[in-house]
């Protein structure tokens, strides 16, 4: 055997040894779950497939704000994302800086929840679940961090009830305004002309975890059905990156199914007639003015959101009556603003400061 | 054996390739993006959903009808009986949120002060009770 063949020899074994061990990763990583939500919590209620957690408090009590946070994720994905793994986790960073966290977990809705509303999910779950939270703390006022879908609610208790106590509200990639639907997939794709969303409910009853997942993929067909896996391969000898996209991965393929009545309202009274910008929107009899809310307000929008366009959140702050609100605009998309690798350099930092200047007892603002 | 280029990377003979792959793929994100975002994709799958429902709906009811027939027959619950019975059970639970509300409520309520005790009565003279003793 010539030097040269000897050469090219051990150069093609060293490959397939190199190809086998990442066959090995890649297969691990894609047929397990990756251990996500592991800061340590309590339940403290529940009512239904509801359930509030408080993340065990690692600062002494005398350090702590006292004014507690809730956080409020979306009605169809697990709120799993905001503790996504130990050390890239924002409930671990929220608990390390002195937050008394709350997590409020819609959980999955089974058939006999199809006729669950914002109704009910904003002015029943809700305000029960704060109650808890505000015996529990023991305080009157607290913080309310909502996500996506869990910033429509979260915006809606402030709105209709704002004398509740909530001093601290964030927005995060908020769908609240549909008034262009140019710049909005979703609002193309749920136009009465092309999806029929009663003829959708009376087959499913609840809209299906698949369908939904289909649809937020689908928004970006080559990047989440073969980008997101050829990044994989192309980083399978990284542990850190694979770590990182086996928790992701995890997180988006465990989605659960959302209430068929509160789908129907989030296509009908605010894709197609977005009636909490116009005003028109009423639950439980009460309508759901924004220029009600007072709390101090900060929207964090995510400049390449293909989800919650900016359009759709920014409006809000001219609406409002808080006389303390800020806009923050950040470089990031839906998700990755708050559980991508530079969230932990950007938004949750971001985030602390507001809240920190705003958390104290209550006349202690110091803006 | 591995030869390394000026990064001190390992050399990897594929990356001339994959830098061509990762041009053609934005690219072909661009124009799926762009498709999927057209009025022509939204007509498209929802003629294939509505063709989906149209079709799937009467089945479905059939068989929910022909499950819960046989499910009676045999004396057992159905979907429907499972139904009722986890909404009133949610609705159990809400009367028991309420009441665990209340219940904080009266107990974080301030201890009222202790009911005054009745004023010790002054024993009727001895006088009076003889008088009082004859008329009985």
């Amino acid at each position: 055997m010539t030097p040269v063949s000897a050469g090219i020899e051990d150069l093609a074994a060293a490959q397939f040894a190199r190809a086998e061990q990442m066959l090995r990763r890649a297969s691990k990583v894609l047929t397990t779950k990756a251990q996500i939500a592991q800061t340590p919590k309590q339940q403290i209620w529940a009512l239904n497939k509801t359930k509030l957690y408080r993340y065990i408090p690692v600062v002494p009590a005398e350090q702590r704000h006292p004014v507690p946070l809730l956080l409020v994720f979306a009605l169809m994905n697990r709120p799993s994302i905001l503790d996504l793994r130990p050390g890239h986790s924002f409930v671990e960073f929220m608990v390390s800086r002195g937050y008394d966290v709350y997590l409020l977990d819609w959980g999955a809705p089974g058939t006999e929840d199809r006729n669950l509303k914002f109704d009910d999910y904003g002015l029943d779950y809700l305000p029960r679940a704060i109650r808890k939270m505000k015996s529990v703390s023991g305080s009157s006022e607290f913080s309310m961090l909502g996500w996506c879908i869990g910033a429509i609610l979260a915006t809606l208790y402030a709105a209709v009830r704002p004398d509740d106590g909530l001093r601290n509200l964030l927005l995060l990639t908020a769908p609240l305004d549909f008034s262009k639907k140019e710049n909005i997939t979703f609002a193309r794709w749920t136009d009465e002309r092309y999806f029929d969303v009663d003829k959708t409910l009376a087959m499913f009853g609840n809209m299906p975890a698949e369908m939904i997942e289909y649809g937020a993929k689908a928004l970006k067909p080559v990047e989440n059905y073969v980008g997101n896996y050829v990044r994989l391969w192309d980083n399978l000898e990284n542990p850190k990156i694979v770590e990182s996209w086996h928790a992701m991965n995890t997180w988006v393929t465990d989605n659960i199914p959302m209430s068929g009545a509160a789908f129907r309202q989030l296509i009908v009274d605010l894709y197609r007639n977005n009636r909490l910008m116009n005003g028109t929107w009423v639950v439980r009899g009460e309508r759901v003015d924004v220029s009600r809310i007072k709390a101090n307000l900060m929207t964090v929008i995510a400049a390449n959101d293909h989800i919650t366009p900016s359009c759709q959140s920014e409006t809000l702050q001219d609406k409002v009556s808080s006389e303390d609100k800020e806009l923050f605009r950040i470089r990031g998309g839906h998700i990755g603003i708050m559980a991508g690798s530079d969230a932990a350099r950007s938004t949750w930092p971001h985030i602390d400061a507001w809240l920190d200047k705003r958390s104290g007892k209550a006349g202690a603002v110091t803006v | 054996m591995s030869e390394s280029n000026n990064d001190g990377k390992p050399f990897d003979p594929f990356e001339a390739w994959r830098g061509m792959r990762n041009v053609g793929m934005d690219a072909w994100a661009k124009t799926m993006t762009e498709a999927v975002n057209s009025d022509e994709y939204a007509k498209a799958s929802g003629a294939m959903m509505d063709a989906y429902l149209t079709a799937s709906i009467p089945l479905r009811e059939v068989l929910e009808k022909a499950m819960a027939q046989a499910l009676q027959q045999m004396n057992m619950p159905t979907r429907a009986d499972f139904i009722s019975l986890a909404e009133r059970l949610t609705q159990v639970e809400m009367s028991l949120d309420d009441m665990d509300a209340k219940l904080e409520a009266i107990a974080k309520r301030p201890a009222e002060p202790a009911a005054a005790k009745p004023a010790p009565t002054k024993a009727a003279p001895a006088k009076a009770r003889r008088k009082e003793a004859k008329k009985q």
